[in-house]
């Protein structure tokens, strides 16, 4: 699948390929798979070994990288006008051709290992993992994106190039294009070098493990020394990017904690959550998100806690303020901030051409919205009733699972 | 890069206006010379308190009804302080830019600072400072500002400060911070993205055209940081994996005439974990460590010119000692050709590829008009990251990155083995 969007304002043009591989079509023992095969896409084909076309796009001022999710595997480089050519090549060449060598596996696994222990690191990620685990009881969406150290270690070259042969395929994958160009001439100089790749004759069938309906809240708790301030995270159940109330959940997310600058953002500072937790001296920060996703996932919400505030009094706090989302209509005026941040946020992101491409592609991927501006006429059209309905339906005990992040004293 | 459309107010403000055509949205920032090189002398933090309780609440609004006015027009921002300038930035959507920059203008120029507001603030920095404490990277940022800059000098401390200023800092030092060091003179406002030279103009004229001038110091006299020997410390921080090493040097002021010859050498050593000499090696090579970067700072002073990296405990020794082989070589003149034509070649190249952002084409512009680089800035400055030699590469290496004069700070698990 071809897509291509005009982009003028600079002369560059970005390029995506998103794969239909991650988190959710690995399973036990292989987990981290999909994203153990992103980073050995960076190390050559036989026609361009490793290192080469990475010193070509470097000339180039590109600006290139890749990321892998439950979802998708996606790959992207933005290069000036003249250069589309050569990601375009980069990226049919390594579709189909990448070498996946033994000795280059070896070399990579301990890179990963160490990015895997750099999220160690982090509270927060300690304790999403663990919330993760436990929100899913079947679907593949509970095991995460990196996998788990012993199964990196444990990782072969056989098996990630088994992997690679299977989903890396035109008839697997997205190619979203914007820049300075007319879309049709995007899309004919992306259709000559993608067109005459081979297709995959073994995808099968997408990963069905339907999650069971959730019967009851489940908690989790981190104890660990490595961080000093306690954490509260609240996961729901949320429905997949498909479903007809995700613009409206998206809504919700803005109501509650705005559209985030980060900690020390002025802005996001009328929100539900802001407003309750950090201006009472509760929280030192807050956030709330819903991704679009293939399946169905989670719709969380998470508050790091000032010194000496008790985890309880927060997640109480929490509870209720997304209680009353699902019981009462959110004020005109607060409808109109949340509304107005929403869609200027969707503004501020496609304005930049690397941006405007990560959305649309994530978009069709996800199959939220057939373009950018389908998108943006859902969340245009959401209305105060959708996000009491949307908050209504999510923000239920039984399908409710909570964790805490308990810093304790030196553990060494 | 689009024209730029520079002028100055009467009370000293400097304004450039980079109009994007087909954009929604418009990026600003304010750069006001309100940032650590202008603390007062043995206060690190004073200038992130001001900058924080400037966002909570003016003459006219308290702190919810301003951020209520902020969110009302989906704008985003925030307001940074750094090594040079407090930084306010900003997005709207175009039609919103001239309330957006009434906002800005209300919380720079007539902030309430209340008291009640300075406790507020207190507490929350005290709380970031807290979880810092357990934060590899950031203690090992705050280690290796111990082993550099001597006391009393601004880059000391990280911008956060120390908690003992932030514990003590009462609301009149803040007032006085605010009335001292937030002014026009010396100030930027840069506009980018989707307006008019002349709307943007007006804009600006209207919200700033009647801040008064005030004429305040522009540069402090620092002591000079100097390392005559290696220097290295190790921190502990309990319950980690992985160990944040910082290698580094105090760097050099961006109007110093050798600070393109330095970026290029930045770019060949370690400034791109793929396309310089050490991240080729640490990462690709040898497999030491999934992030290696080098990066130098810009400011009026030596800010920190530094090598980070994120390693194994077990690897961090030897990590070391290839991040310093590899600098030896640049030293001693070992520098391929292609190694120096890719570096000028990236740097020139991102030039082009930072237009696709009203956000990145602010950032530009901004560095060139807060540091005085010229009207003609951006037709030299690719000419003149081209012709940097490799005499230069290696005599700019010497001088500021020299081998053996080196602050290593190591913040993390215990390691298997003490450091030489």
């Amino acid at each position: 699948m071809l897509y291509a969007l005009e982009a003028r304002h600079a002369p560059v043009v970005s390029l995506w390929v998103w794969y239909h591989v991650g988190g959710r079509n690995e399973v036990p023992g292989t987990t981290g798979m999909s994203h153990f095969l992103e980073h050995m896409l960076f190390k050559g084909t036989p026609k361009h070994p490793k290192g080469d076309l990475d010193r070509l796009l470097a000339r180039y001022g590109a600006q290139w990288n890749a990321f892998t999710s439950e979802d998708v595997t996606c790959y992207f480089e933005t290069v000036p006008k003249a250069r589309f050519e050569t990601a375009l090549e980069l990226e049919s060449d390594r579709m189909r051709n990448a070498l996946i060598s033994v000795e280059e596996t070896e070399a990579e696994r301990t890179v990963i290992v160490s990015e895997r222990e750099g999220y160690e690191n982090d509270p927060s990620f300690l304790l999403g993992e663990e919330l993760q685990a436990i929100a899913f009881s079947r679907h593949t969406y509970g095991q995460g994106v990196i996998g788990s150290k012993d199964e990196i270690k444990l990782m072969t070259r056989d098996g990630l190039y088994s992997h690679y042969r299977r989903f890396y395929a035109p008839n697997n994958a997205y190619v979203v294009v914007t820049g300075d160009d007319e879309p049709e001439r995007l899309i004919e100089q992306a259709a000559a070098s993608f067109g005459t790749l081979e297709p995959s004759h073994d995808l099968g069938e997408p990963p069905k493990a339907p999650e069971p309906e959730q019967h009851g809240e489940r908690r989790v708790t981190v104890h660990r020394a490595g961080g000093t301030l306690p954490i509260v995270m609240l996961a729901f159940r949320a429905p997949r990017a498909t479903d007809s109330r995700a613009a409206a959940i998206s809504a919700l997310a803005v109501a509650l904690a705005g559209t985030s600058t980060g900690s020390d953002g002025a802005s996001g500072r009328s929100s539900r959550l802001h407003r309750a937790l950090v201006e009472t001296g509760l929280a030192a920060d807050v956030d709330a998100s819903f991704q679009l996703m293939k399946d169905p996932f989670l719709f969380l919400t998470d508050a790091t806690l000032r010194p000496g505030v008790k985890h309880a009094d927060v997640e109480r706090v929490l509870v209720d303020e997304l209680s009353k989302l699902s019981t009462d209509l959110v004020a005109e005026d607060e409808f109109a901030r949340v509304r107005r941040q929403l869609l200027a946020s969707t503004a501020f992101n496609t304005d930049t051409i690397t941006w405007r491409a990560y959305r649309c592609g994530q978009l069709l991927s996800t199959g939220a919205a057939t373009s950018i501006g389908d998108w943006y006429a859902k969340l245009a059209a959401v209305t105060r009733e959708e996000i009491r309905e949307a908050a209504a339906g999510l923000f239920v005990e039984r399908s409710r699972s909570v964790g805490w992040f308990v810093p304790e004293g030196d553990a060494s | 890069m689009n024209r730029v459309h520079r002028s100055v107010l009467a009370n000293g403000l400097r304004l450039a206006v980079v109009p994007i055509a087909d954009l929604r949205s418009t990026s600003v920032l304010l750069a006001v010379e309100a940032g650590q090189w202008f603390e007062p002398v043995g206060r690190p933090g004073i200038a992130r308190l001001v900058a924080q309780t400037m966002l909570r609440g003016t003459a006219r609004r308290d702190a919810a009804a301003w951020a209520s006015e902020l969110d009302a027009l989906g704008a985003v921002a925030r307001l940074d302080v750094g090594a040079h300038a407090a930084v306010f930035s900003a997005q709207c959507l175009g039609d919103d830019l001239s309330a957006l920059l009434a906002l800005i203008a209300e919380a720079v120029r007539t902030p309430a600072l209340a008291d009640a507001e300075v406790e507020f603030v207190r507490g929350q920095t005290l709380a970031r400072l807290e979880k810092d404490e357990r934060d590899t990277r950031a203690v090992s940022d705050r280690a290796w500002r111990q082993l550099v800059y001597p006391t009393g000098h601004p880059f000391q401390a990280p911008a956060i400060g120390d908690a003992e200023v932030v514990r003590s800092a009462t609301p009149a030092e803040i007032r006085a911070f605010h009335k001292s060091a937030i002014a026009s003179d010396g100030a930027v406002l840069v506009v980018a993205g989707g307006t008019t030279a002349e709307a943007a103009k007006d804009a600006v004229g209207r919200a700033f055209g009647d801040w008064p001038k005030r004429a305040k110091p522009r540069d402090a006299n620092y002591p000079q940081a100097t390392l005559a020997t290696a220097k290295r410390r190790v921190e502990l921080v309990p319950d980690k994996t992985q160990s944040d090493v910082i290698i580094g040097w105090p760097g050099l002021p961006r109007t110093d005439p050798r600070f393109t010859a330095a970026r290029v050498t930045n770019m060949v050593y370690a400034a791109d974990t793929f396309a310089s000499r050490a991240g080729n090696v640490i990462r690709d090579q040898l497999g030491l460590a999934y992030y290696v970067f080098s990066a130098i700072g810009a400011s009026r002073g030596q800010s920190p010119w530094i090598v980070r990296m994120g390693v194994n405990p077990q690897n961090v020794r030897r990590a070391i000692e290839v991040a310093l082989d590899e600098l030896r070589k640049i030293t001693a003149g070992q520098i391929a050709e292609d190694d120096l034509a890719v570096a000028k070649d990236k740097l020139v190249g991102e030039l082009d590829v930072a237009l696709e952002s009203p956000a990145g084409v602010a950032a530009m512009v901004l560095e060139a008009e807060m540091f005085d680089l010229g009207e003609d800035h951006f037709e030299r400055y690719p000419r003149e990251l081209r012709a940097v030699t490799k005499e230069q590469v290696v005599e700019t290496a010497r001088a500021f990155l020299p081998p053996e004069r080196y602050a290593l700070a190591v913040a993390g698990p215990a390691l298997p083995e003490a450091l030489a």
